[in-house]
């Protein structure tokens, strides 16, 4: 019987998937409610599948998708989302998830894909494909940075604060932020902390 | 001696405009010769504020003269606005009444001129022939004042060192004469000009001295003296020029920043101000994108406001910004900042037809420039138009763009507010409709999958009954908040939050109370949707976390704020494997979001949550 940990802040959904697995061959561990009770529930609980929602009330599912992809042996994930924005498609996408379902789906398909998942292969949800390959192909088409904004981005990456990029760079902090704010815009990234993580893609363009 | 106004009397010439008169503050004397007077006042010293800096007023003898006759002016009921604006009429009359005076104290004995008698009289009497011919053909005629503005400098400057030189040289009663032409060029034009004045006058006196050195009468102290009065008074001058082109404010912001309505049409609203500020008989003002010709614009006059629109500029392109314009004769006047007047026809400067069109027959045209747009302000029907209005029409070319920028802003921040409303509601819809519809797929899918495997579905199939009846009254009442107007009263507000601590008591199976006290408040409807919200997570918490069995909710309105307290008889607010006190994360956030505040005050056996949140700013 395969474990599973769910990781969902929403009380309808969790008792909706509890109710679905209990006539089935997986077995519901725990819920996890917040980016932190999850990772510490994965660590003690071991799970062999977590179902894990993307937005979380302190912070991103993807998150504790990242940590678990730095271990080395990790249990299986299955994104359970009811709907994610560009930056989170190509963020999962990056991430590789297991499998990927939206909540808005036929329930049939959840269960499709965990049983896909827990054979070894992976299920992307149709819907969720398409728009990953349309994120891509838009990230794609983007103007590569030019070479101030591509200073900017090592700067970001290298961790400094607006106020130390904009005395590095010689302009004012607000300049730093409009041109901060232009390649979120471009790359469709939300925050410093996600341009960062995309710093070597973006410069290597 | 020159006397400074006392910090506390800064700004006061500039509120001349609202038409207040502030009495004279001193007047003091330096070695009997003349008099500067530090006035604060009357008419003039709008006029002089458009010369000095607007914290200092300095007057000469003859320019006092003119202030006392413009005091009886205005004793005598005569218009506010004889020397509004009006420099030119400033200077022509006190030529006339120094002018007056020297002859009368000439021909009294009391300064018999050394020299040729005979021809000093006739200078004289010409001088005063022409200063009063001048002040009258000048006095509604801003064309001629313009023209005759630099050769009536020199004249004055000329008849200066004659009278000097012949009424006994640097002893002469008639040195104060030199403040004439000084002061004109000062109140005229800028500190360039009033420095070549200055150093015209001073070599002048100088060679004046010079000349008389060697007979019995010449004073060398006393010429020393006169000639340090001409420098420091000359340098004094010209440092007003220069500051009064830095501060010099006609309008303030203040003039504008009341009653502007969100409502009203931005350029309706900067062209009735402007309209207003000079008392214009009618105005037009037209925009276009920047970049763009055809423009959209408002004209205003005695049939009321109109709307139009032109497919060109009404000023030429290579017009001046600013300048005045007689299309009956064909002639405008400009002049760049702290430059002379410059002379052109009118149609090459404006769209004869167009400013026709408008019954703009003369007037004044100043640009109008925003961040996004270009335009032009016609303003014609002017009371006593004088080249003082070159300046002044420069200011309200500014301050029309001001006024355009600003409601620009407004609207930006609206829209900009709007749209983070918008994104609150849809994040709502999410969380909660959407995310509960998901939940209740998955519930149908188990039933219909424990019903084939022959399980009994009737009691989850009566629980997903009662959780959609209660969803359908919370969409239900979502709807409804969005359909109202953007307030709504708090007592409706409470009386929706006590059906819902009602629904979620029976949902939790705890017992939820709501108690309000303060003021009758008006609450923005995303404060409802907040306030809605919040009770949910602050019941689920307590429940979720503390296994409460009692919230009382407080509401009381204090000021401009909304104080909610949360109150539960639960285990406190700690993680069940955590030492540490948790986060109630999405009310925090939440809360934020309503630019409100939050506390929390945990300990075992009971929990209080206290927000505070903007009555205000909550529409964001």
């Amino acid at each position: 019987m395969t474990q599973v940990l769910l990781v969902d802040d929403h009380p309808m959904i969790a008792a909706a998937l509890e109710m679905l697995l209990r006539e089935s061959d997986y077995r519901l561990l725990g819920r996890a409610r917040t980016v932190a009770e999850a990772n510490r529930q994965i660590s003690k609980l071991k799970p062999d599948l977590v179902l894990l929602d993307v937005n979380l009330p302190d912070g991103s599912g993807l998150d504790v998708l990242r940590k678990l992809s730095r271990s080395r042996s990790r249990p299986r994930v299955i994104l359970l989302t009811a709907g994610m924005d560009e930056a989170q498609l190509l963020g999962a996408a990056d991430l590789d998830p297991e499998g990927m379902v939206l909540k808005t789906s036929d329930p049939e398909l959840l269960m499709q894909c965990m049983d896909t998942v827990v054979a070894g292969r992976s299920w992307v949800d149709s819907e969720i494909a398409e728009r990953t390959r349309q994120a891509e192909a838009k990230a794609a088409s983007a103007p590569p940075l030019t070479r101030r904004e591509r200073e900017l981005v090592e700067l970001v990456r290298q961790g400094l604060r607006n106020r130390d990029i904009a005395a590095e760079l010689g302009v004012t902090e607000g300049t730093v932020k409009v041109y901060l704010h232009a390649i979120f815009d471009k790359f469709h990234v939300e925050n410093r902390t996600e341009l960062a993580l995309r710093a070597a893609e973006l410069i290597d363009r | 001696m020159i006397a400074r106004r006392s910090s506390p009397g800064f700004g006061r010439a500039a509120n001349e405009r609202t038409g207040q008169a502030h009495k004279a503050d001193l007047c003091g004397r330096a070695d009997g010769d003349f008099v500067l007077a530090c006035a604060g006042s009357d008419h003039l010293a709008s006029r002089l504020s458009t010369a000095f800096s607007p914290d200092f007023t300095l007057t000469c003898v003859g320019v006092r003269l003119a202030l006392l006759g413009g005091t009886v002016l205005k004793t005598l009921k005569l218009p506010q606005g004889l020397f509004k604006y009006q420099s030119g009429r400033v200077i022509a009359l006190g030529r006339v009444m120094l002018a007056t005076m020297y002859l009368l104290a000439l021909a009294l004995g009391r300064s018999e001129p050394e020299r040729v008698t005979a021809a000093t009289y006739a200078l004289l009497f010409l001088y005063v022939a022409a200063a009063v011919g001048i002040a009258a053909a000048t006095w509604r005629n801003w064309w001629l004042d313009a023209r005759l503005a630099i050769p009536m400098h020199g004249v004055d400057m000329a008849v200066f060192t004659a009278i000097v030189f012949s009424t006994n040289g640097s002893t002469s009663p008639f040195f104060l004469f030199f403040l004439l032409p000084l002061l004109s060029a000062a109140i005229r034009w800028g500190w360039k000009e009033t420095a070549l004045t200055a150093t015209s006058l001073i070599a002048l006196f100088l060679i004046a001295g010079v000349l008389v050195a060697d007979r019995g009468s010449f004073e060398l102290e006393r010429f020393v003296i006169r000639s340090g009065h001409l420098i420091i008074l000359s340098l004094l001058l010209i440092w007003f020029g220069i500051h009064q082109r830095l501060s010099r404010i006609f309008l303030t912001l203040a003039d504008y920043d009341s009653g502007l309505d969100q409502e009203e049409n931005p350029l309706h609203r900067a062209l009735g101000f402007v309209v207003q500020a000079c008392n214009a008989g009618g105005g037009a003002l037209m925009m276009a994108p920047t970049g763009e010709e055809a423009c959209e614009g408002f004209s205003t006059g005695p049939t009321g406001l109109r709307a139009f629109s032109l497919e060109r500029p009404i000023a030429h392109d290579e017009a001046y910004s600013v300048f005045l314009y007689d299309l009956a004769r064909d002639r405008a006047v400009t002049r760049l900042l702290e430059a002379r007047f410059h002379f052109v026809p009118a149609s090459r400067m404006l769209a004869v037809e167009e400013a026709l069109g408008l019954g703009a027959r003369e007037g004044l045209v100043t640009e109008v420039r925003t961040g996004t747009h270009q335009g032009w302000l016609v303003l014609w029907a002017i009371p006593d138009l004088s080249t003082d209005f070159i300046d002044l029409g420069r200011e309200l070319g500014r301050v029309a763009g001001a006024i355009l920028d600003r409601h620009a802003l407004l609207e930006a921040i609206e829209t900009g507010a709007a749209a983070r409303a918008r994104l609150s509601l849809a994040r709502d819809v999410h969380d909660n409709i959407v995310q509960f519809l998901a939940g209740a797929t998955f519930r149908v899918e188990a039933i219909k999958r424990a019903a084939t495997a022959g399980a009994k579905v009737g009691p989850e199939l009566d629980e997903l009954k009662r959780l959609l009846v209660e969803e359908q009254g919370e969409i239900r009442g979502f709807l409804l908040a969005l359909r109202r107007d953007r307030e709504l009263e708090l007592a409706d507000a409470v009386a929706e939050l006590r059906a819902l601590a009602e629904r979620l008591s029976q949902q939790w199976s705890v017992d939820c109370r709501i108690s309000t006290e303060g003021e009758k408040a008006s609450i923005p409807i995303r404060l409802q949707l907040d306030l809605q919200q919040m009770l949910r997570e602050a019941v689920a918490n307590a429940v979720r976390h503390g296994g409460a069995n009692r919230v009382d909710v407080g509401l009381a309105v204090e000021r401009d704020r909304l104080q909610l307290r949360f109150a539960d008889n639960g285990s406190g607010f700690r993680e069940t494997t955590g030492k540490d006190l948790a986060e109630p994360w999405s009310l925090k956030e939440r809360v934020e979001r309503a630019h409100g505040s939050i506390r929390l005050v945990s300990e075992p056996g009971s929990t209080n949550i206290i927000i505070s949140l903007p009555l205000a700013g909550a529409a964001a």
